[in-house]
């Protein structure tokens, strides 16, 4: 240990602890009365009257058909949006990564739909996807039967409701995670780019031999974070569908909320939160042991 | 480049901005928009008809009481934004840097907390900031709407990764002239991550711009009342007014956007890290 | 604690926020506004009794009435004072739920109808028989008191009721060549309906809304139930404890496939935009509530008609029910909080007011004197229904499960789902949690 590192272990203590503290007094300690509650048969509008249950609710919510199709619908949102994000996310900032004002503002116009309120892009799709009725319907289907598809109510065939919430969401989203790798892009070294191009490489090969090199960490941070907020999915279905048509864009946190808040059982609300946070850990943990971070 | 590549580049933006910005032109648009006419389907309608009118705006105003809750929401996320900052900076820089026991194990512990989101975790830390008294009146309120929300794992994980990522001379070289572990860090390594430093106050920012459930629990007074509330009041007994719906998001998302344009520059700083290697 | 911390977090990060110039700025602004807000609101010592007051958020004008019934009570009772608060209707009952947890209700609340079993399944509410006389509830409309009775206890009062009513169009159905019931209070069997939305469709003009794109789930239910009512059938059993074999009896998979054609036959959209495409001139005919009498009124005039909804069995059949105000069983003073429900509920001073800002319908009768336009359609009919043929929504503790399924379940009918698969399907998901949630060997009985 060089005298460097010495002193800064000792430092150590101090740095944390505002975080440390508030993150254990408004986190953790808040986690413990659910884990205290999800033992119980807890009721929203008398906590007081709560009776032991054991491990009941984590063994119902396991066999609870709404819950395990929460449980796959959000999984199955997971699966898509995680890579179609991430990559069109890199491709955008690639993109636009350069230096002329244009595309500064273009950058700006990608983080529009994460600016502009939930309820008002919800209202605004919602009207994208309407099906045909009457003398009109939704821009998404007037571009489909101009490429000579077959126009169709996107947002009530339980086989095409999710996806069609996948592409709402990736197209809100996707700026947030083109600005983070926007950032790291920003320090791939000019030399190393240089060099390559020099040696003949094309605009391709240097994305795959410079740029994600240099990024890995990055795009690990940005699988890492799509991961849990894909797994957060709640409020796009919430306000198009309410989690129809038959359950199929019902999420596991418009669950856990309705749960809690509309069928007010705050013992199984909170097992169920438990069993959610469970999953998302095992797939991090998972995750991190694929994707290795490099470490200076 | 040839011709074609420029224009078939240039076409591609075009489209592609179109297609993000539309959203934010039909608000706008729709906003000064007639209350029947809002909804007429197909975007040319607008131009041959004419029913314009500004008062959705005054009655948005009105409505739904916006000055006090942009007080109230600009107060919440300048402070959520600058003491967070700090808070979350300080650990970030820990785990990046100082070596201490168990590190590691701490560290998984803290990205386990990003995990939970709001809608689930409201009830128990509703009963906790219950207990601390930071509910009712507008003061404990205003705490309640802000004190919970200062540490953020998630703010520590994407800090800790951009300390990661700056290499450690400068830092060292400092130390060598005599700088303790708190003037390296808040000297040097802070303004290296000046980037991901703008990138993390703006998504509080948009975190907390856009908070609704959480000022609804914990505030018993209209006048803590956010920006959030505010709009959700005037989804009230049908008909739903749509030009006031309207006209309140563009005054909610207006000051969003122009923060947007004073941090942009920030994360986008060009070669700020060459000038170190 | 938070008015320490302030000055705290303003020495360190001063400095710190100088990183950025936009944030400085305003974190600068808004630490000030904090510590000035925090020195700036003494509280007046106050020699009244106060009664803590929370109400739903209407419409501006509803609230703006809510606030000078406040100022009339105050002014009228120099020893109480009630301290009144609005909070969004949008999720309303999840700022109640969470209070309720807390124990932190106020004195006197307002909830909707439907919720009343629940809470006082909980033990929430006071009763309220001490605080009236018998003469004063049977000035009350009967569905006002069902509403707010639980084994036979009153605990809440509403001071507004509701209905839907088919409004139509007469020179649209004339020109259709479609001629409504002659009778007033006379409605359509379901065959009469369907040809009516036949000859219209075929005469180009859009027969129907039904405003399927309401986002509450409570409107599904409430406005539909009626068919199922009408033909005999039920949501849930008398007990409010099972849907078993109840909800998808054959007689609901019938009647409920007889409003699935309204949406297969395209007599109505299932995915509208516009809010109001009757008033609008765009639909013939309206499926919807006494909220949209007064516009309806004013863009139609002589045009406008109103009949019961059409009638899937036998009977008609109504919706009824609306926001009531109970008291807290925890509110330290409930005679205080019982003045204002009085006060709240008295047809001088809270239902006239009340009702000249929302256009609801009075809940007692005796506050109809005030109203000239009920002696005539379309109000009238409101009236009548209420006495007649209108039937409150299942008084379970459950409701709120029910009401879910039961929402979910009609927007997929509407977009044409099997009936009788959709409907077993949501039977199962209720009675599943019916079934948990019922304690174990006790009766409900209602």
């Amino acid at each position: 240990m060089t005298p460097w590192q010495k002193t800064r272990s000792r430092a150590a203590p101090w740095f944390l602890l505002p975080a440390l503290l508030l993150l254990g007094i408004f986190v953790v300690w808040p986690m413990g009365r659910a884990l205290f509650w999800s033992a119980t048969n807890a009721d929203l509008l008398a906590p007081g009257r709560a009776a032991w249950v054991g491990a009941e609710h984590y063994r119902d919510l396991l066999t609870d058909a709404r819950f395990r199709q929460a449980f796959a619908n959000t999984a199955l949102f997971a699966v898509l949006t995680i890579p179609l994000q991430t990559t069109l996310a890199f491709l955008l900032a690639l993109w636009v990564n350069r230096p002329e004002p244009v595309w500064r503002w273009l950058r700006a116009v990608f983080f529009i739909p994460v600016i502009v309120s939930m309820p008002v892009l919800a209202v605004l799709w919602t009207m994208l996807y309407q099906p045909p009725q009457g003398s009109g319907m939704g821009l998404v289907n007037v571009a489909v039967s101009f490429l000579g598809g077959e126009p169709r109510a996107w947002l009530h065939d339980p086989a095409t409701a999710l996806p069609a919430i996948v592409v709402m969401s990736i197209w809100q989203g996707v700026g947030l995670q083109m600005m983070v790798f926007l950032a790291s892009l920003q320090a791939v070294p000019r030399e190393l780019l240089e060099a390559a191009r020099l040696d003949g490489a094309s605009a391709f090969q240097r994305v795959v031999h410079v740029v994600i090199p240099s990024v890995r960490n990055t795009i690990i941070f940005v699988i890492t974070v799509t991961t849990i907020f894909a797994f957060r999915l709640f409020v796009q279905p919430y306000l198009m569908t309410r989690g129809g048509p038959e359950n199929r864009t019902l999420s596991l946190v418009q669950s856990i909320y309705e749960m809690t808040f509309l069928s007010q059982e705050l013992g199984r609300a909170s097992a169920a939160a438990f069993l959610f946070m469970a999953l998302i850990v095992l797939l991090i943990f998972l995750q991190r042991h694929f994707l290795k971070e490099v470490r200076e | 480049m040839k011709p074609a590549t420029i224009i078939a580049s240039w076409g591609i933006s075009f489209a592609a901005a179109f297609l993000f910005l539309a959203p934010l032109l039909w608000m706008i648009f729709a906003s000064f928009r007639g209350e029947t006419s809002i909804f007429e389907s197909g975007l040319l309608h607008w131009f041959d008809r004419g029913e314009w009118t500004a008062s959705h705006y005054a009655d948005a105003w009105r409505r739904a009481a916006l000055g006090q809750a942009f007080l109230n929401s600009l107060l919440q996320v300048a402070l959520i934004c600058g003491a967070g900052l700090l808070v979350n900076a300080m650990a970030a820089y820990a785990f990046a840097r100082l070596d201490f026991r168990g590190r590691e194990a701490l560290f998984a512990l803290v990205i386990m907390l990003i995990i939970l989101p709001m809608e689930v975790i409201a009830v128990p830390l509703f009963f906790t900031a219950r207990d601390l008294g930071l509910t009712g009146a507008y003061l404990p309120a205003m705490g309640g709407l802000v004190i919970p929300f200062l540490a953020k794992a998630f703010n520590i994980y994407f800090l800790r990764q951009h300390f990661l990522s700056v290499p450690t001379e400068l830092e060292e070289a400092a130390a060598i002239d005599g700088a303790g572990a708190w003037r390296q860090f808040w000297n040097v390594a802070l303004p290296s991550v000046r980037p991901a430093l703008a990138t993390v106050v703006l998504l509080d920012l948009l975190v907390h711009w856009g908070d609704f459930l959480w000022p609804l629990l914990i505030g018993t007074r209209e006048e803590t009342r956010t920006v959030q509330i505010s709009l959700a009041n005037l989804f009230t007994q049908p008909p739903i007014q749509w030009g006031d719906i309207l006209a309140c998001s563009v005054l909610v998302t207006l000051p969003v956007l122009l923060l947007f344009r004073c941090f942009q520059r920030y994360i986008v700083i060009t070669d700020a890290r060459a000038g170190i290697k | 604690m938070a008015a320490f911390l302030a000055p705290l977090f303003f020495c360190i990060l001063s400095r710190g926020a100088l990183l950025f110039r936009p944030l400085a700025g305003v974190f600068i602004a808004a630490v000030i506004v904090f510590v000035l807000s925090g020195c700036s609101r003494p509280r007046e010592p106050s020699p009244r009794q106060i009664i803590r007051v929370w109400a739903h958020q209407g419409q501006e004008a509803e609230n703006r009435a809510m606030r000078s019934i406040a100022d009339a009570f105050n002014h009228a009772h120099p020893d109480l004072r009630v301290e009144l608060t609005f909070f969004p209707d949008f999720q309303y009952t999840e700022k109640l739920a969470i209070a309720a947890a807390a124990g932190d209700l106020p004195d006197a609340f307002d909830l909707d109808g439907p919720l009343v079993a629940r809470y006082v399944d909980s033990g929430l509410l006071q009763p309220l028989d001490p605080f009236f006389s018998k003469g004063d509830l049977e000035d009350f409309l009967p569905t006002v008191i069902h509403q707010g009775t639980v084994d036979g206890v009153l605990y809440a009062l509403g001071v507004f009721e509701s209905g839907v009513v088919l409004y139509y169009d007469r020179e649209m159905l004339a020109s259709a060549g479609v001629s409504p019931p002659s009778a007033s209070g006379e409605g359509w069997s379901w065959e009469a309906f369907m040809s009516a939305c036949q000859q219209l469709s075929a005469a180009g003009i859009k027969p129907l809304s039904l405003h399927m794109n309401e986002s509450a789930d409570e409107w599904y239910t409430y406005a539909f139930s009626p068919v199922i009512w009408s033909a005999g059938g039920a949501l849930i059993s008398a007990d409010g404890a099972s849907v078993r074999d109840i909800l998808s009896s054959p007689q609901n998979v019938e009647s409920l496939r007889q409003w699935q054609e309204i949406f297969l036959r395209k007599y109505a959209d299932t995915d509208p935009l516009d809010p109001d495409p009757f008033g609008n001139g765009k639909a013939a005919m309206d499926w919807t509530g006494h909220w949209m009498a007064r516009s309806h009124l004013e863009k139609k005039g002589d045009r406008l008609g109103v009949m019961p909804l059409p009638r899937a069995g036998a009977s008609f059949s109504a919706p009824c029910g609306s926001w009531c105000w109970a008291i807290s069983a925890r509110a330290p003073q409930p005679e205080h909080a019982a003045q204002w429900l009085k006060w709240v509920t008295n047809s001088e001073h809270g239902i006239v007011p009340m009702v000249r800002a929302n256009g609801a319908i009075p809940a007692r009768r005796s506050a109809f004197a005030h109203f000239p336009e009920y002696q005539r359609p379309p109000y009238s009919l409101f009236r009548e229904q209420l006495e007649t043929i209108a039937r409150p929504r299942p008084l379970t503790p459950y409701y709120a499960s029910l009401t879910r399924g039961f929402a979910a379940a009609l927007r997929d009918i509407s977009r044409g789902v099997d009936v009788q698969r959709r409907l077993e399907m949501a039977e199962e998901e209720i009675d599943r949690e019916l079934q948990r949630r019922l304690p174990a060997g006790k009766e409900v009985s209602r």
